[in-house]
């Protein structure tokens, strides 16, 4: 494997930088997310390696708030301007590998063979992964339960394997993607290839038989049990990797305006709301066994994956703590 | 702390076995050691869920809402900020007062989760921000009380952290909030669990009106961070709850408290959620009021 010391890692981000566009986890004045290196070099934001970000790596493929297209109107006709196709290949470094492991789920969504998503798989194509292995996990990951492999991160997503020996980085390419990247960057240390200790996740189960047995449990009581102390807001969605529902707006100025896409969360009262005023899921029950049966049962039953992969946001966000593996585990028995 | 948890079990048992009430609303431990979370109790069976430590943070008043139109008679414990939480609810209407039963418990200020998450296990966790500030540790008002009262550690109010801001020009001002509300991700968390944020039909959720858009940037999020701060000022019982669930970490209170100060200033101190009647110093008026601005 290739390495680098810790304290040369500016070096080696910098190099990358002056090839590609670079986008690292940082803590931004209180809140961690991927954000371009720039913001560190600028000393804006501060690189932040030691815990998963709070915004998960998804907001590389499905920002928040993305425009679709701009539009004019030319007296009674209307022009249509179509946004850009990335114009530079862009590097992500440090993404951990349950968030490889979203970015597979968020695939069977937005490259789907009946439709590939045009934005999405502009972006997907032209981002070279960097993912960086846990060596000690938090007491809210659950992400061995939920099929993550800590030893190797996902292969279809990830290019560059990246491991944390304490004082350097090493690196194992995956993908000629990954390579050719590697290649780029001179003055990197050769190793033989080895993995890093990894301390063992606490939080364990088995949720292989969740999907069978929640498709019988619509109307259970466990519904009313977990749902009441939720306030419908919609931070374990945001800050879920694999949550990935949107709406598209117009936003329109005068004559000009443009079609966007943002995220929009299951817990809101707009969401699912129709035309003549009919909500059909009315409130926390119904929203949060919607969110719930879509992580371990719909999702599985379509894609046969799980729509959740143990990152613990949730878990750890929630302001009030609605643990979705203590109501999986409970599920189990 | 053990025997005021082992008083809260005791009330409730008594009080789900007399049928005085159908539903208790406490805390109990949930994942992480800093993590006390509402709990719902409807079985005399159940009342050992019932804990009581310096996590239990989160305000169960604002959970009456959900049984406005039930027929269950409701029992919740209640801190200082509840109670003032409970009266400014039961104040707008919100809550139903007869089918309700506070249970009043002094407490000595919670610690911040937030920073227990980021400290070792054992180390001294301090005390939550709003807790710091806290002037009423103890119920205001209640049907019943466990626990003794305390003294309170604070009498007046600390607007140091408003007037650092207030010395700041204009555009420093401008860039320290922009700053801060490009972090937000609208999850509308704070909205959420705020007692005064008690609208049957919110302005942010109305995005076709075109009042405010789903697009998330520095300048909608401070339409929504200043309109919020607007529709509780005079209201706003500092518990401080937004900021505490904020993922985002931004100093919300700030401005609730900004808003707290000129009111001080402008109509003479203000206290909000004391008293269930009566008019409030933003929404009454006399007739003799300067309008230096028309």
């Amino acid at each position: 494997m290739k390495t680098v010391e810790k304290a040369k890692l500016d070096g080696f981000l910098g190099q990358l930088a002056q090839k590609y566009s670079v986008l690292v986890p940082v803590d931004y004045n209180g809140l961690t997310q991927f954000a371009p290196y720039s913001q560190v070099q600028e000393g804006v934001s501060k690189l932040y390696l030691d815990g998963n970000v709070t915004v998960s790596p998804k907001t590389v493929y499905l920002p928040q708030s993305e425009a679709m297209y701009k539009f004019r109107a030319q007296g009674k006709k209307l022009a249509i301007e179509e946004m850009p196709a990335m114009d530079k290949q862009q590097v992500v470094f440090g993404v951990r590998h349950c968030d490889t492991k979203a970015i597979q789920c968020l695939d069977k969504v937005f490259l789907d063979e009946k439709f590939e998503d045009p934005q999405y798989k502009d972006k997907r194509d032209n981002t070279i992964v960097f993912s960086l292995a846990c060596n000690n996990p938090k007491a809210t990951c659950f992400c061995e339960s939920m099929g993550v492999d800590r030893a190797h991160a996902e292969a279809s997503v990830a290019d560059v394997q990246v491991y944390d020996f304490g004082d350097t980085y090493g690196f194992v390419a995956i993908s000629d993607k990954g390579k050719a990247c590697l290649d780029a960057v001179s003055g990197l240390g050769e190793a033989a290839d080895k993995l890093p200790e990894q301390k063992p996740q606490s939080n364990k189960f088995d949720p292989s038989g969740l999907p069978a047995k929640l498709a019988g449990m619509f109307e259970d009581p466990i519904w009313d049990e977990y749902s009441f102390k939720c306030l419908n807001c919609g931070t374990c969605t945001y800050v879920c990797p694999t949550c990935h529902c949107f709406d598209i707006n117009n936003k329109i100025r005068g004559e000009v305006g443009m079609k966007m896409r943002t995220w929009d969360s299951c817990m809101f009262g707009e969401y699912t709301l129709m035309a003549g005023g009919h909500q059909p899921r009315v409130g926390k029950k119904e929203r949060v066994r919607n969110r719930f049966l879509h992580k371990l049962q719909y999702f599985n039953e379509k894609h046969d994956m799980f729509l959740c992969i143990g990152c613990g946001r949730c878990v750890a966000k929630c302001p009030v703590n609605l643990d979705i593996t203590k109501f999986a585990k409970q599920v189990i028995g | 702390m053990s025997n005021i948890q082992n008083e809260m079990r005791a009330v409730a048992k008594e009080l789900l076995e007399s049928g005085k009430a159908t539903v208790v609303l406490g805390w109990e431990k949930g994942t992480m050691p800093y993590d006390s979370t509402p709990v719902m109790i409807r079985s005399a069976a159940d009342v050992d869920k019932l804990i009581w430590d310096e996590y239990c943070l989160q305000n169960l008043s604002t959970y009456l809402i959900d049984f406005i139109n039930t027929e269950d008679k409701v029992a919740i414990f209640a801190k200082g900020c509840d109670t003032r939480a409970y009266n400014r609810l039961v104040h707008d209407r919100r809550i139903n007062p007869k089918n309700s039963i506070v249970i009043g418990v002094p407490c000595s200020g919670m610690k911040n989760p937030k920073v227990a998450a980021k400290t070792p296990e054992g180390a001294e966790v301090p005390m939550a921000n709003a807790c710091k500030e806290c002037r009423y540790p103890n119920p205001v008002a209640c049907d019943q009380k466990i626990g003794s009262d305390v003294t309170p550690w604070c009498t007046a109010k600390d607007f140091s952290d408003v007037e650092a801001i207030e010395a700041m020009d204009a555009d420093a001002k401008a860039a320290f909030w922009k700053e801060q509300y490009s972090k937000c991700i609208r999850c509308y968390a704070c909205r959420n669990i705020c007692p005064a944020c008690n609208c049957t039909n919110c302005i942010f959720d109305q995005s076709a009106s075109g009042w405010c858009s789903k697009d998330v940037n520095a300048s909608e999020n401070q339409f929504y961070g200043v309109t919020r701060a607007f529709h509780v000022a005079g209201r706003c019982i500092e518990c401080g709850q937004c900021e505490a669930v904020c993922p985002s970490d931004i100093p919300i209170m700030l401005m609730n408290k900004k808003f707290i100060k000129d009111i001080d200033t402008l109509f003479g101190n203000y206290e909000a959620g004391l008293v269930t009647e009566g008019t409030t110093p933003l929404n009454s008026y006399q007739v003799a009021d300067p309008e230096e601005f028309m």
